[in-house]
């Protein structure tokens, strides 16, 4: 049987290669969709609008899994498929390092739980070099890419609102829902520390969009929204694409390979069916690789030829190089002003409705870490499961004692989750392990990781900001953030599941692996679009800008084929 | 422009919501009422425990979480179904509750010449008072002990203060165990989702929140102006 061909092979199905997918077949280009897990089968998958009672384990998964942490990493209902570990796909963590990998496995990878935090970069961003002489600029600035943050909003749907605040530039935006009870209360002691707080931006769509009806209220985005009212690639993107007749989906398909000729010029890809354990080859034009940062980093040092003795497009060593996540940290509190409140559905459009973008960009010369955050919130009347009086049944013992304070307390915490950027450093990279293999014959993954004083202080400026916070509006501090994770004082690396880098983009092949349209210096016809390119991580979740550099590198690889340059 | 909306009116019949508005009250209520006469078809069958075990697992599921004026009990609302089903499923959960039951029995003739079930009531909840009180010495003595063994002290291995670990240990954990599955499972049946008033897990059209929920929050904070 002869090869098949395609224009393009995209690996990976989540932001980034549900974009290229969506985009290039909307210009006739033929495309190959490799993704390493099943097709996405919603009706099985998404548990939307399901009461725990209405499964005999009532969340706690059969034989009481998640008692025993062996549950799915963000509870039962969550639509996660993989998770911290991968049976028979191991990584390996060096020795005075931690690191912890959240991989996907299924058509639309992350996104189909992600947060959905959609927050554009600020110009400032693009080039942190300049302003404080740490880390690396873009290659590209602001103005580059406004533009296809535009298109990507316009397209999968963004809530939220024009405020004018340098450090969240202002997007295309659906109406977005008011503000709940605890998120005013917030807001209002947000205003007295002169810490702005806004409506929160995810991509959710509160108007009809493409097809998609709005917004049906019912809070439960990580469980996956039957009526794609929320941006998942599988849903928004994969799935329209398919229909074009332009795309073909290779699922449980495990890329081990980029092939290259002797030019230096990809070829094809070679990948590991897993439900035959046999080795398939597609050739195509071009190669865009988005596996997610590490793992596309992994299968260019695992595609080693006589033209790239290193790992393709390796040249600079880079590859691997500058892994970055977010500073995590968090903080509950109590809140008496909320006891006794008549209840109301605090669901919502999911998440929180409000968030503060960080407001001391300026003052960056009178604070002791040189970058900002955002902050998160929670709270509200949370739809039981199991694990969500634990603490409370602890603190107050048994009986109708410990009845009355449940009733009473419910409903009064809130949370805040700072998100914080980290600046690149030379500690904190993944190389191949040289005597580990997955179950596919795939050399793994060793990660190095280190945070440094920029990051920890940072976390206690976060600290310090939630409990001002939490007591300006007559509360009190209950703890560190349920995530057990932070209970040393700051998130466990890889944790707040933001890993990026690992290919920068840069303005030369010593500098960097990729230029600014995340095309290889190296091979003109590879392209990694997924937070593997970035060079800096800022302080906003890095999925909308993985959609907005992808929009914009297909954009670009599109032109080159039209060209004849690619 | 008609077929987008065409669509979307599928879509949500498919999701059982009305175009006006929330999920009809009557109708979810009689799904969960048809769902619960599905179930009580027959007694439960036990699978995982003797029938002395899972007496006590009842018991103790009518203490743990009693009926009060506002709802019923944990038994009411199938905690030691809950038990029984996965531990049924997981030896180790099983063994968990087989080893812990035994040991509450043996504890409770021993201190009241009586298993759990025999004793009367005011015996029981004594019980499990001496279990919470030793709960609660136990988890500080936990933390002294990390305290210490983060102190050069310890490094030392000299000036060691802490207390030694108390002997009502396998009751402790027993009961966290029982203690824990029986608040989860009446959190999460559709008595306990009453009890604490929780209102959502349903589509609307409209997302709207309530000004006397504002009122009531605002006037009780150090904020007394208008909402926002």
């Amino acid at each position: 049987m002869a090869t098949p061909f395609y224009d393009v092979v995209v690996i990976g199905s989540g932001a980034g290669g549900g974009t290229a997918v969506h985009v290039l077949t909307a210009k006739g280009i033929q495309c190959a969709l490799i993704e390493a897990g099943p097709m996405l089968d919603i009706d099985k998958e998404y548990l939307e609008h399901k009461w725990p009672y209405d499964f005999d384990h009532r969340g706690a998964e059969p034989g009481g899994k998640s008692y025993f942490g062996q549950g799915k990493p963000f509870g039962f209902f969550s639509t996660t498929s993989g998770g911290w570990q991968l049976d028979g796909e191991p990584y390996t963590v060096a020795p005075g390092s931690q690191f912890h990998w959240f991989r996907s496995r299924i058509i639309g990878g992350r996104t189909n739980h992600y947060g959905r935090m959609s927050f554009r970069f600020s110009d400032y961003d693009f080039k942190p070099y300049t302003r404080d002489g740490l880390g690396a600029d873009w290659p590209i600035a602001y103005e580059d890419i406004a533009p296809y943050y535009d298109k990507a909003e316009d397209f999968i749907g963004v809530v939220g609102s024009k405020e004018g605040i340098r450090s969240a530039p202002d997007g295309k935006f659906h109406t977005p829902p008011p503000p709940k009870v605890h998120e005013q209360l917030i807001k209002k002691s947000c205003d007295k520390l002169g810490i702005p707080c806004i409506p929160n931006r995810r991509a959710v769509i509160t108007r009809p969009l493409n097809g998609r009806p709005p917004c049906h209220f019912c809070g439960q985005c990580g469980r996956g929204c039957k009526t794609a009212s929320n941006y998942a690639s599988s849903q928004v993107q994969v799935f329209p694409a398919m229909k074009t007749g332009k795309l073909k989906v290779f699922d449980m398909a495990m890329a081990r390979e980029i092939v290259t000729d002797k030019s230096g010029k990809c070829t094809g890809v070679i990948y590991i069916d897993k439900r035959t354990r046999k080795e398939v080859r597609i050739n195509c034009r071009a190669v865009i690789v988005a596996a997610s940062a590490c793992e596309s980093s992994r299968l260019l040092l695992n595609s080693k030829s006589s033209a790239f003795p290193n790992g393709l497009a390796n040249g600079s060593g880079l590859v691997g190089r500058y892994l970055m996540d977010t500073v995590g940290f968090g903080i509950s509190g109590s809140i008496p002003a909320l006891e006794g409140m008549p209840h109301y559905d605090t669901d919502g459009a999911g998440g929180a409705h409000l968030y503060m973008p960080w407001w001391l960009w300026d003052n960056h010369n009178k604070l002791d870490f040189p970058r900002g955050y955002h902050i998160e919130i929670g709270g509200g009347y949370g739809l039981p499961g199991p694990g969500t009086f634990h603490g409370a049944a602890r603190r107050y013992g048994y009986g109708a004692g410990m009845k009355k304070e449940i009733r009473k307390s419910y409903g009064t915490g809130v949370g805040f989750a700072g998100r914080g950027e980290m600046i690149p450093n030379e500690h904190s990279y993944c190389e191949i392990d040289p005597g580990v293999v997955d179950q596919w014959g795939i050399p793994v993954l060793r990660f190095h990781f280190k945070w440094t004083d920029y990051e920890w202080k940072q976390a206690r400026h976060m600290e310090k900001t939630f409990t001002d916070i939490i007591e300006g509006m007559g509360g009190r501090v209950t703890g560190l953030s349920a995530a057990q994770r932070e209970s040393d004082g700051i998130s466990i690396p890889g944790t707040i599941i933001h890993e990026v880098g690992t290919a920068r983009m840069g303005t030369n092949a010593k500098n960097s692996v990729l230029n600014g349209y995340c095309q290889a210096h190296e091979a003109r016809n590879l392209f990694v679009m997924d937070g593997a390119c970035f060079v800096s991580n800022p302080d906003k979740n890095p999925t909308l800008t993985i959609n907005a550099l992808a929009w914009r590198g297909c954009d670009y690889l599109a032109e080159e084929m039209r060209k004849g340059n690619v | 422009m008609f077929e987008i909306e065409r669509r979307e009116v599928i879509r949500a019949l498919a999701l059982g919501l009305t175009t006006i508005g929330t999920m009809d009250a009557d109708a979810a209520q009689h799904v969960h009422t048809a769902t619960g006469a599905e179930k009580s078809k027959g007694p439960y069958r036990v699978k995982a425990f003797q029938p002395h075990e899972y007496k006590t697992i009842q018991r103790l599921a009518e203490i743990i979480v009693p009926a009060d004026e506002v709802s019923g009990s944990a038994l009411d609302a199938g905690a030691p179904e809950f038990i029984d089903t996965l531990a049924a499923e997981n030896p180790q959960l099983a063994g968990i509750f087989h080893g812990g039951l035994a040991w509450l029995d043996a504890e409770m003739r021993q201190r009241y010449g009586t298993v759990f079930t025999g004793a009367d009531t005011k015996n029981q909840t004594a019980m499990l008072d001496i279990l919470v009180a030793a709960e609660r010495e136990e988890s500080a003595r936990r933390n002294e002990e990390l305290v210490y063994r983060r102190s050069n002290d310890y490094r030392q291995f000299s000036n060691y203060t802490v207390k030694r670990p108390s002997p009502l240990g396998p009751g402790i954990t027993f009961f966290d165990w029982v203690r824990k599955m029986t608040v989860d499972a009446f959190y999460t049946s559709p008595i306990g989702i009453k009890d604490i008033d929780f209102r959502g897990n349903k589509g609307m059209a409209r997302y709207v929140v309530p000004k006397e929920s504002i009122d009531w929050a605002l006037s009780r904070s150090p904020f007394k102006s208008a909402a926002l």
